[in-house]
């Protein structure tokens, strides 16, 4: 019985963290679309480097939201989730970056009322549909995977996965690599996620940081400019 | 005649015991303790309009080693504004210093702040260096703070926390400049610090919290030459303007982002959370482009706000 519950839980993880699972991943480049057209990103070498910045971001903000959200739906503190939520947007310094989590953030609500009978995750449905919380993707990640019963490490992992994927994925369409290079960069990438973890499970929402002038610069220029290869 | 205000207190606390980053770097220095006088400075600015409708330094208090001297007027495109720099007698900042800067605009009044040089950071072996700064804009305010560049050199350590409590209407133009070491140094010392951790974070008067930005920089956990931190650059610029959305609307439209690979600069603009303002970041090689970009974003902002444009800068600075 014990077998069955975490293949199920299993299968839910692999779906949550599907690139087809339709929340908008597959949209958004993550700035790589103005990196490459800019050539700073024009190799393996460098879009590995791009993506591992990325990776770390994400970790010391979007993972220490949904880690903490997540803590939270299981201690049922719903206002804390809220305030985790706020506290997120107001974190993100880059406007493009608070729409496409916004975004994202509602369609995977609208997608887990469906999944799952729920009060919490129909509440925060409610929420972001009144504009009572900002609903953000790695908070709506930590309600829904504490819903679905998968734990705080495999939630931190399906983030990061989705981060790395985004990044690579667009990887194909706009950088000069093969299927081979990001498998690799993504195996690389994979063995560090322990120690992202590691600093990220002891952070608070205070401790909250990231240093990446580079990509801020990318991204306005993304938010300014012409190319529209993928969403803003 | 004007009366300045002379009430002294004592130098409020400057406490980063909750700061996560620093706990490595709590060992007390073996030469003048944490705190000590000297150590601890203190400065409360205080702007208002008189009577006669001029915009004045009303308010002054100081604990050395940070100095402020009067306010002078040599703004030659807005004459009525107050200029005042702020100067530290003790030289660099060392281990285990502690500073507050407490700066406030009171209703309609408006006011420029720099500081005399740049803010050296020295190698440091005990402890670190703390800045906490509370910057108060009442209604219809605006201040512009654009200090000269902190210089971090081998083993520093420092943070500062920065809250900018805003009315609606006020406008802040808040300027910071970090190079990456003493470049020239010997070798080249850059990105050789222990650690800088930054921290800035808005409110409205009421208490309403706008935004908040943290970085931390460790160059031995995450180097910052890695691509999409500081890549090739060697100076950051930060710049937060708060102000009314229909400024930030004009602002946001008439500044360029860009990288120009051929002279290695580039400048990046994006919106604050809850309509609170604009962020501006700018990458270089030296300080001198940096600081021309900084402010001739000032001058953008100043334009829009007050219908003034920013001198030059005078030719020593």
């Amino acid at each position: 019985m014990t077998g069955d519950k975490d293949m199920m839980t299993l299968m839910r993880m692999l779906q949550f963290t599907d690139s087809t699972f339709p929340v908008g991943t597959f949209s958004f480049s993550n700035g790589l679309e103005t990196a490459s057209f800019e050539h700073i990103v024009t190799d393996a070498d460098s879009l590995e480097s791009f993506t591992r910045s990325q990776a770390r971001q994400a970790a010391f903000s979007d993972g220490v939201a949904a880690i903490l959200a997540h803590r939270s739906f299981k201690t049922g503190d719903y206002e804390r989730i809220k305030d985790i939520d706020r506290r997120l947007i107001m974190f993100k310094m880059n406007s493009e970056a608070r729409q496409m989590s916004c975004r994202m953030g509602k369609k995977l609500a609208e997608l887990a009322v469906r999944l799952f009978d729920d009060s919490v995750i129909s509440c925060w449905l409610s929420d972001i549909r009144t504009e009572k919380t900002p609903g953000s993707y790695p908070v709506a990640q930590g309600i829904v995977f504490g819903v679905a019963g998968i734990g705080e490490k495999e939630l931190f992992c399906s983030h990061q996965y989705g981060v790395v994927n985004m990044v690579l994925s667009a990887a194909l369409r706009c950088v000069k690599v093969s299927h081979y290079d990001t498998q690799l960069i993504l195996e690389k990438l994979a063995g560090e996620v322990s120690c992202l973890y590691e600093e990220a499970s002891v952070m608070e929402l205070d401790d909250m940081n990231a240093f990446y002038p580079e990509l801020d610069i990318l991204a306005s220029l993304h938010e300014k400019g012409n190319m529209r290869m993928f969403m803003n | 005649m004007k009366e300045r205000k002379k009430e002294k207190t004592l130098a409020p606390g400057v406490d980063f015991s909750a700061a996560r980053e620093m706990s490595r770097y709590l060992t007390e220095p073996e030469a003048m303790y944490v705190g000590a006088p000297g150590k601890h400075g203190y400065l409360r600015l205080g702007f208002e309009i008189d009577r006669d409708g001029k915009s004045i330094l009303r308010d002054l208090d100081r604990r050395h080693p940070l100095i402020v001297q009067q306010e002078l007027y040599f703004d030659e495109e807005m004459p009525g504004m107050p200029c005042v720099y702020i100067l530290s007698s003790g030289g660099p900042n060392v281990d285990g210093d502690r500073y507050r800067q407490d700066i406030t605009l009171h209703k309609d009044a408006f006011a420029f702040v720099s500081t005399g040089a740049a803010t050296k950071l020295a190698e440091m072996r005990f402890n670190y260096s703390g800045l906490i700064q509370n910057i108060t804009l009442e209604e219809n305010s605006y201040l512009e703070f654009m200090p000269e560049p902190v210089i971090p050199c081998r083993h520093t350590r420092f943070i500062s926390d920065t809250c900018i409590r805003i009315s609606e209407t006020a406008t802040l133009f808040y300027s910071e400049i970090f190079m990456g070491g003493r470049k020239y140094y010997k070798e080249g010392e850059l990105f050789e610090y222990d650690i800088l951790s930054v921290c800035s974070h808005g409110e409205r008067l009421d208490g309403t919290p706008l935004f908040r930005e943290k970085f931390v920089i460790d160059p031995m956990s995450y180097n910052p030459r890695n691509l999409g931190v500081m890549g090739r650059f060697d100076v950051f610029a930060n710049v937060i303007v708060m102000t009314s959305p229909d400024n930030a609307d004009k602002i946001y439209e008439s500044t360029e982002a860009f990288i120009d690979k051929g002279n290695m600069l580039a400048a990046g603009i994006t919106r604050l959370p809850n309509k609170a303002g604009l962020l501006y970041k700018v990458l270089g090689m030296e300080p001198g482009p940096v600081k021309k970009m900084v402010r001739g974003f000032c001058n953008t902002v100043r334009m829009v706000v007050k219908g003034h444009r920013v001198p030059e800068e005078f030719p020593w600075r």
